[in-house]
């Protein structure tokens, strides 16, 4: 089920509703099945999956706490392999397949293999992410095996956040599923702000900008660099609007639950370094990689080679993660390249980056935007040519942009963005809101309605990272 | 915290009708010209309209290189010099979209002596039932629908409108071909759309040379695929041509249904007596069904020449300009009726 959608706003309220009508022991059954059913609307059979990845790790997070010494190791290699197995079969094996016919036509050979013709389950390395999260946790020893089936697969499922994240830690969001929540107003009163702003900047903003940027990646050659360049931009604030629009419905909609969820967000592209950039956005994978990739392979207690080693390692695999495609591994190199690089160079030249605003920190926060919207170029483009030809028509078709109303529309819309980081910078929407005397805060939320109900993009744009 | 609820929502609501009135008196009328420019057509041409025509592109399409290029409405009106006819066109419409724009007429403001509205027997097949373009059809209405406009364009945003993907309305269409049984009042040996294509799949034209005529097949398949059904009164466009007959009747408006001509001729050739009876059978149910009221059927199915069809490797109801002049006469005569002081020869 889409948040954007009639579906889902007739859905909350139901669940919601019947979530405080029930008593607490029957609550999880609630979660389950809307969850279940929310996660159904897009394609019923894939439910399976995720069962099967929550019988796979309640099994083996039981086992793990029940065993000792290498066993241990062992049942978590199991529980991860059959997690990322499950992963790369539905979302790598074409890649694989691919990749393998390539090496082989290189010697000469010629490889054969059927491709998988099937769409990837949703959200499915959010899922096995989160899962494996849980069982890397039990093994550590920081989180008890849950013995409860439901409350595990509900921690699996949450609907608010199953398709796209925030990735969740058990500790947070599985204790808190567990808990009773009492219908308290400030809840009701947050989670509604959260969910309207968050369907603002999905479905006036994303929306808004989509059309632009898929007409020129269609065929960038076609286009003066003065469009392809603003598109290189509007990208930028399109997938920031997506993602950061679909976290904050997620947050809100959890929130009217009494369950807290952990922000995605804090206003990356005002951030003043790639490095810094990797704490603001998408922090929930972040944090994964870090806890469960970064850190394993020594973090920084190592030597410098060794350690910008480590840095393109998570950063390639993080890249690999949101899809099965070279262009994202050379996504996530670049960025770990360009952190490298500021490393470096800050090292070097013994360059700190004071947090107090100044002029300095303005140039820093726009080379920085500049930085990660280039790089965005491998993200968005289909495949390497589309990548090439987005660089060669920069490079080449020099001319006038065509302002037209759609492109003021995208512009406005990413100014808006602009304005609306600047004033959240370190807060949140809700918490900056209820600073606001309550003429102004009406007055606000009057304006997003506004632009939500009456100048939201009339196309049908899924949120682009439930592809991953 | 039940109180604070109700009135934060109470307030929420009178925000929305502010918002509603502001969108109302700014922005509505471009969006609805970008997404339905016909019902502002309509809006801006009812005060001065004497007969709405509704159509699709059996009005408008011509042969490349017929000598008169006018629309079947055009040649209606040179009957009726002194009545301004409008037309109102947009290509694979059908009774579910007609009848959200005759609803735009404002008949307290000014009231249309006659509406016509196309009546074209394929919009009453699965083809067109679950045609890819439906999705873009039913787009263009959710602005008019009857909730307040703020409301109907969030409702765009949402794409809260019947917006399936093209292979949902594909798997509706070869269901219904496979499981709506055919009814004849005698035995016939297909019982489905499906099993009749099939066996007309298998090939049952040769040429001279002895090869399979693909083409033909090809062809005849597409008139079982158009033609083959029996119209009920569960059809949808039943539903949607009954709406439209109402809401004349209440508005005491004459409605004439223009029954589009087929090509009958190539039907009966290609597929055989049995097509040809299915669709006469159609025809008969319709026009005993809206000849009643301030209603008329003006039937044209069997008037136009086999020729006189623009595509003659296609199911379509686009005519050269002979075919055109034909239904706009037929329809010029029965219109005559009602204005008989306004008539003038005209060919």
């Amino acid at each position: 089920m889409l948040f954007n959608s009639l579906h889902f706003l007739l859905f909350l309220p139901i669940v919601v509703g019947l979530y405080y009508l029930l008593p607490q022991k029957y609550r999880w059954v609630l979660i389950f099945f809307a969850s279940c059913y929310f996660y159904m609307v897009f394609v019923p059979e894939y439910i399976l999956i995720l069962f099967l990845i929550i019988i796979i790790d309640y099994i083996s997070a039981l086992t793990i706490e029940r065993v000792n010494g290498r066993l241990k190791l062992f049942y978590l290699i199991a529980s991860l392999t059959a997690n990322i197995g499950l992963l790369a079969f539905f979302k790598y094996f074409n890649f694989f397949n691919e990749n393998l016919a390539s090496v082989f036509s290189l010697f000469g050979m010629e490889f054969q293999s059927a491709n998988f013709n099937i769409i990837l389950p949703i959200g499915l390395s959010f899922h096995t992410f989160q899962s494996m999260s849980y069982t890397i946790e039990v093994y550590r020893g920081k989180q008890k095996a849950e013995r409860h089936l439901g409350y595990f697969a509900n921690y699996v499922l949450f609907f608010p956040q199953m398709v796209a994240g925030p990735i969740e830690r058990y500790e947070t969001l599985g204790n808190s599923l567990k808990s009773e929540h009492k219908p308290l107003y400030q809840n009701f009163s947050d989670g509604f702000k959260l969910i309207l702003f968050g369907l603002f900047i999905k479905m006036a903003v994303a929306d808004n900008i989509a059309p632009y940027v898929n007409q020129i990646y269609l065929d960038p050659l076609k286009y003066s660099s003065s469009q392809v360049l603003l598109s290189v931009f509007l990208f930028s604030f399109q997938i920031y609007a997506d993602f950061f629009g679909y976290s904050t419905i997620a947050l809100g909609s959890a929130k009217l639950l009494g369950v807290n969820i952990m922000d995605n967000f804090k206003t990356p592209y005002l951030a003043k370094s790639v490095s810094e950039f990797w704490t603001r956005w998408h922090i929930s994978l972040s944090t994964w990689f870090r806890d469960y990739l970064y850190i394993p392979l020594g973090g920084n207690r190592v030597k410098i080679p060794r350690w910008s080693l480590n840095i393109l390692i998570v950063f390639m695999i993080s890249g690999l993660w949101h899809g099965a495609s070279w262009t994202f591994v050379v996504w996530g190199a670049l960025h770990g390249l360009v952190l490298l690089i500021e490393r470096y160079f800050s090292k070097l030249f013994k360059f700190e980056i004071k947090s107090k605003w100044s002029l300095l920190n303005i140039f820093l926060v726009i080379k920085t935007f500049i930085i990660t919207s280039f790089i965005w170029i491998f993200f968005r483009a289909e495949n390497f040519q589309k990548a090439k030809d987005m660089f060669k028509a920069i490079a080449k078709n020099h001319s006038a942009p065509a302002i037209d109303i759609d492109v003021l529309y995208a512009l406005m819309f990413s100014g808006l963005i602009i304005v609306f980081d600047i004033f959240l910078y370190n807060s949140r929407f809700d918490s900056k809101l209820n600073t606001f005397k309550t003429l102004y805060r009406w007055a606000f939320y009057s304006l997003i309605l506004f632009c939500l109900m009456a100048l939201s993009g009339t196309q049908k744009f899924t949120f682009i990272y439930f592809q991953f | 915290m039940l109180n604070k609820i109700f009135i934060k929502i109470g307030s929420l609501i009178v925000i929305i009708i502010g918002l509603n009135f502001i969108y109302s008196y700014t922005l509505y009328e471009n969006d609805l010209a970008e997404k339905c420019e016909q019902i502002i057509e309509i809006q801006n041409s009812q005060a001065s309209t004497d007969i709405f025509y509704f159509g699709e592109s059996s009005n408008f399409n011509v042969r490349e290189n017929d000598s008169i290029k006018k629309y079947i409405s055009e040649i209606t009106g040179l009957f009726f010099p002194s009545l301004k006819l409008t037309t109102i066109n947009k290509a694979a419409t059908h009774a579910g979209i007609y009848k959200y724009w005759i609803k735009q007429i404002d008949v307290n403001d000014h009231k249309p002596k006659a509406v016509i509205v196309t009546l074209n027997m394929r919009s009453f097949d699965a083809a067109w039932i679950n045609s890819k373009l439906e999705t873009q059809l039913q787009e263009s209405i959710v602005l008019v629908q009857s909730y307040p406009n703020l409301i109907n364009r969030f409702l765009l945003s949402l794409q809260a409108f019947d917006n399936k993907i093209e292979q949902q309305r594909e798997s509706a269409m070869l269901k219904d071909w496979s499981t709506t049984q055919l009814k004849f009042p005698y035995t016939f040996k297909y019982k489905t759309v499906r099993e009749w294509d099939n066996a007309m799949g298998q090939g049952s034209f040769l040429r001279e040379d002895g090869s399979w005529d693909s083409e033909k097949i090809t062809l005849a398949c597409h008139y079982i695929k158009g033609y083959a059904f029996n119209i009920s009164e569960n059809n949808p466009r039943i539903k949607d041509f009954d709406e439209i007959a109402n809401w004349c009747n209440k508005n005491e408006i004459n409605l004439y249904l223009n029954l589009m001509a087929e090509n009958i001729e190539y039907a009966d050739s290609l597929v055989g007596k049995e097509l040809v009876f299915l669709m006469k059978q159609n025809r008969d149910f319709l026009v005993k069904r809206y000849s009643k009221n301030n209603c008329t059927v003006v039937d044209n199915l069997e008037k136009v020449d086999g020729l006189e069809f623009t595509d003659q490797t296609w199911t379509t109801e686009h005519y050269g300009y002979k075919g055109r002049m034909i239904i706009a006469k037929n329809l010029a005569d029965s219109l005559r009726k009602q204005f008989s002081k306004q008539y003038k020869k005209a060919y």
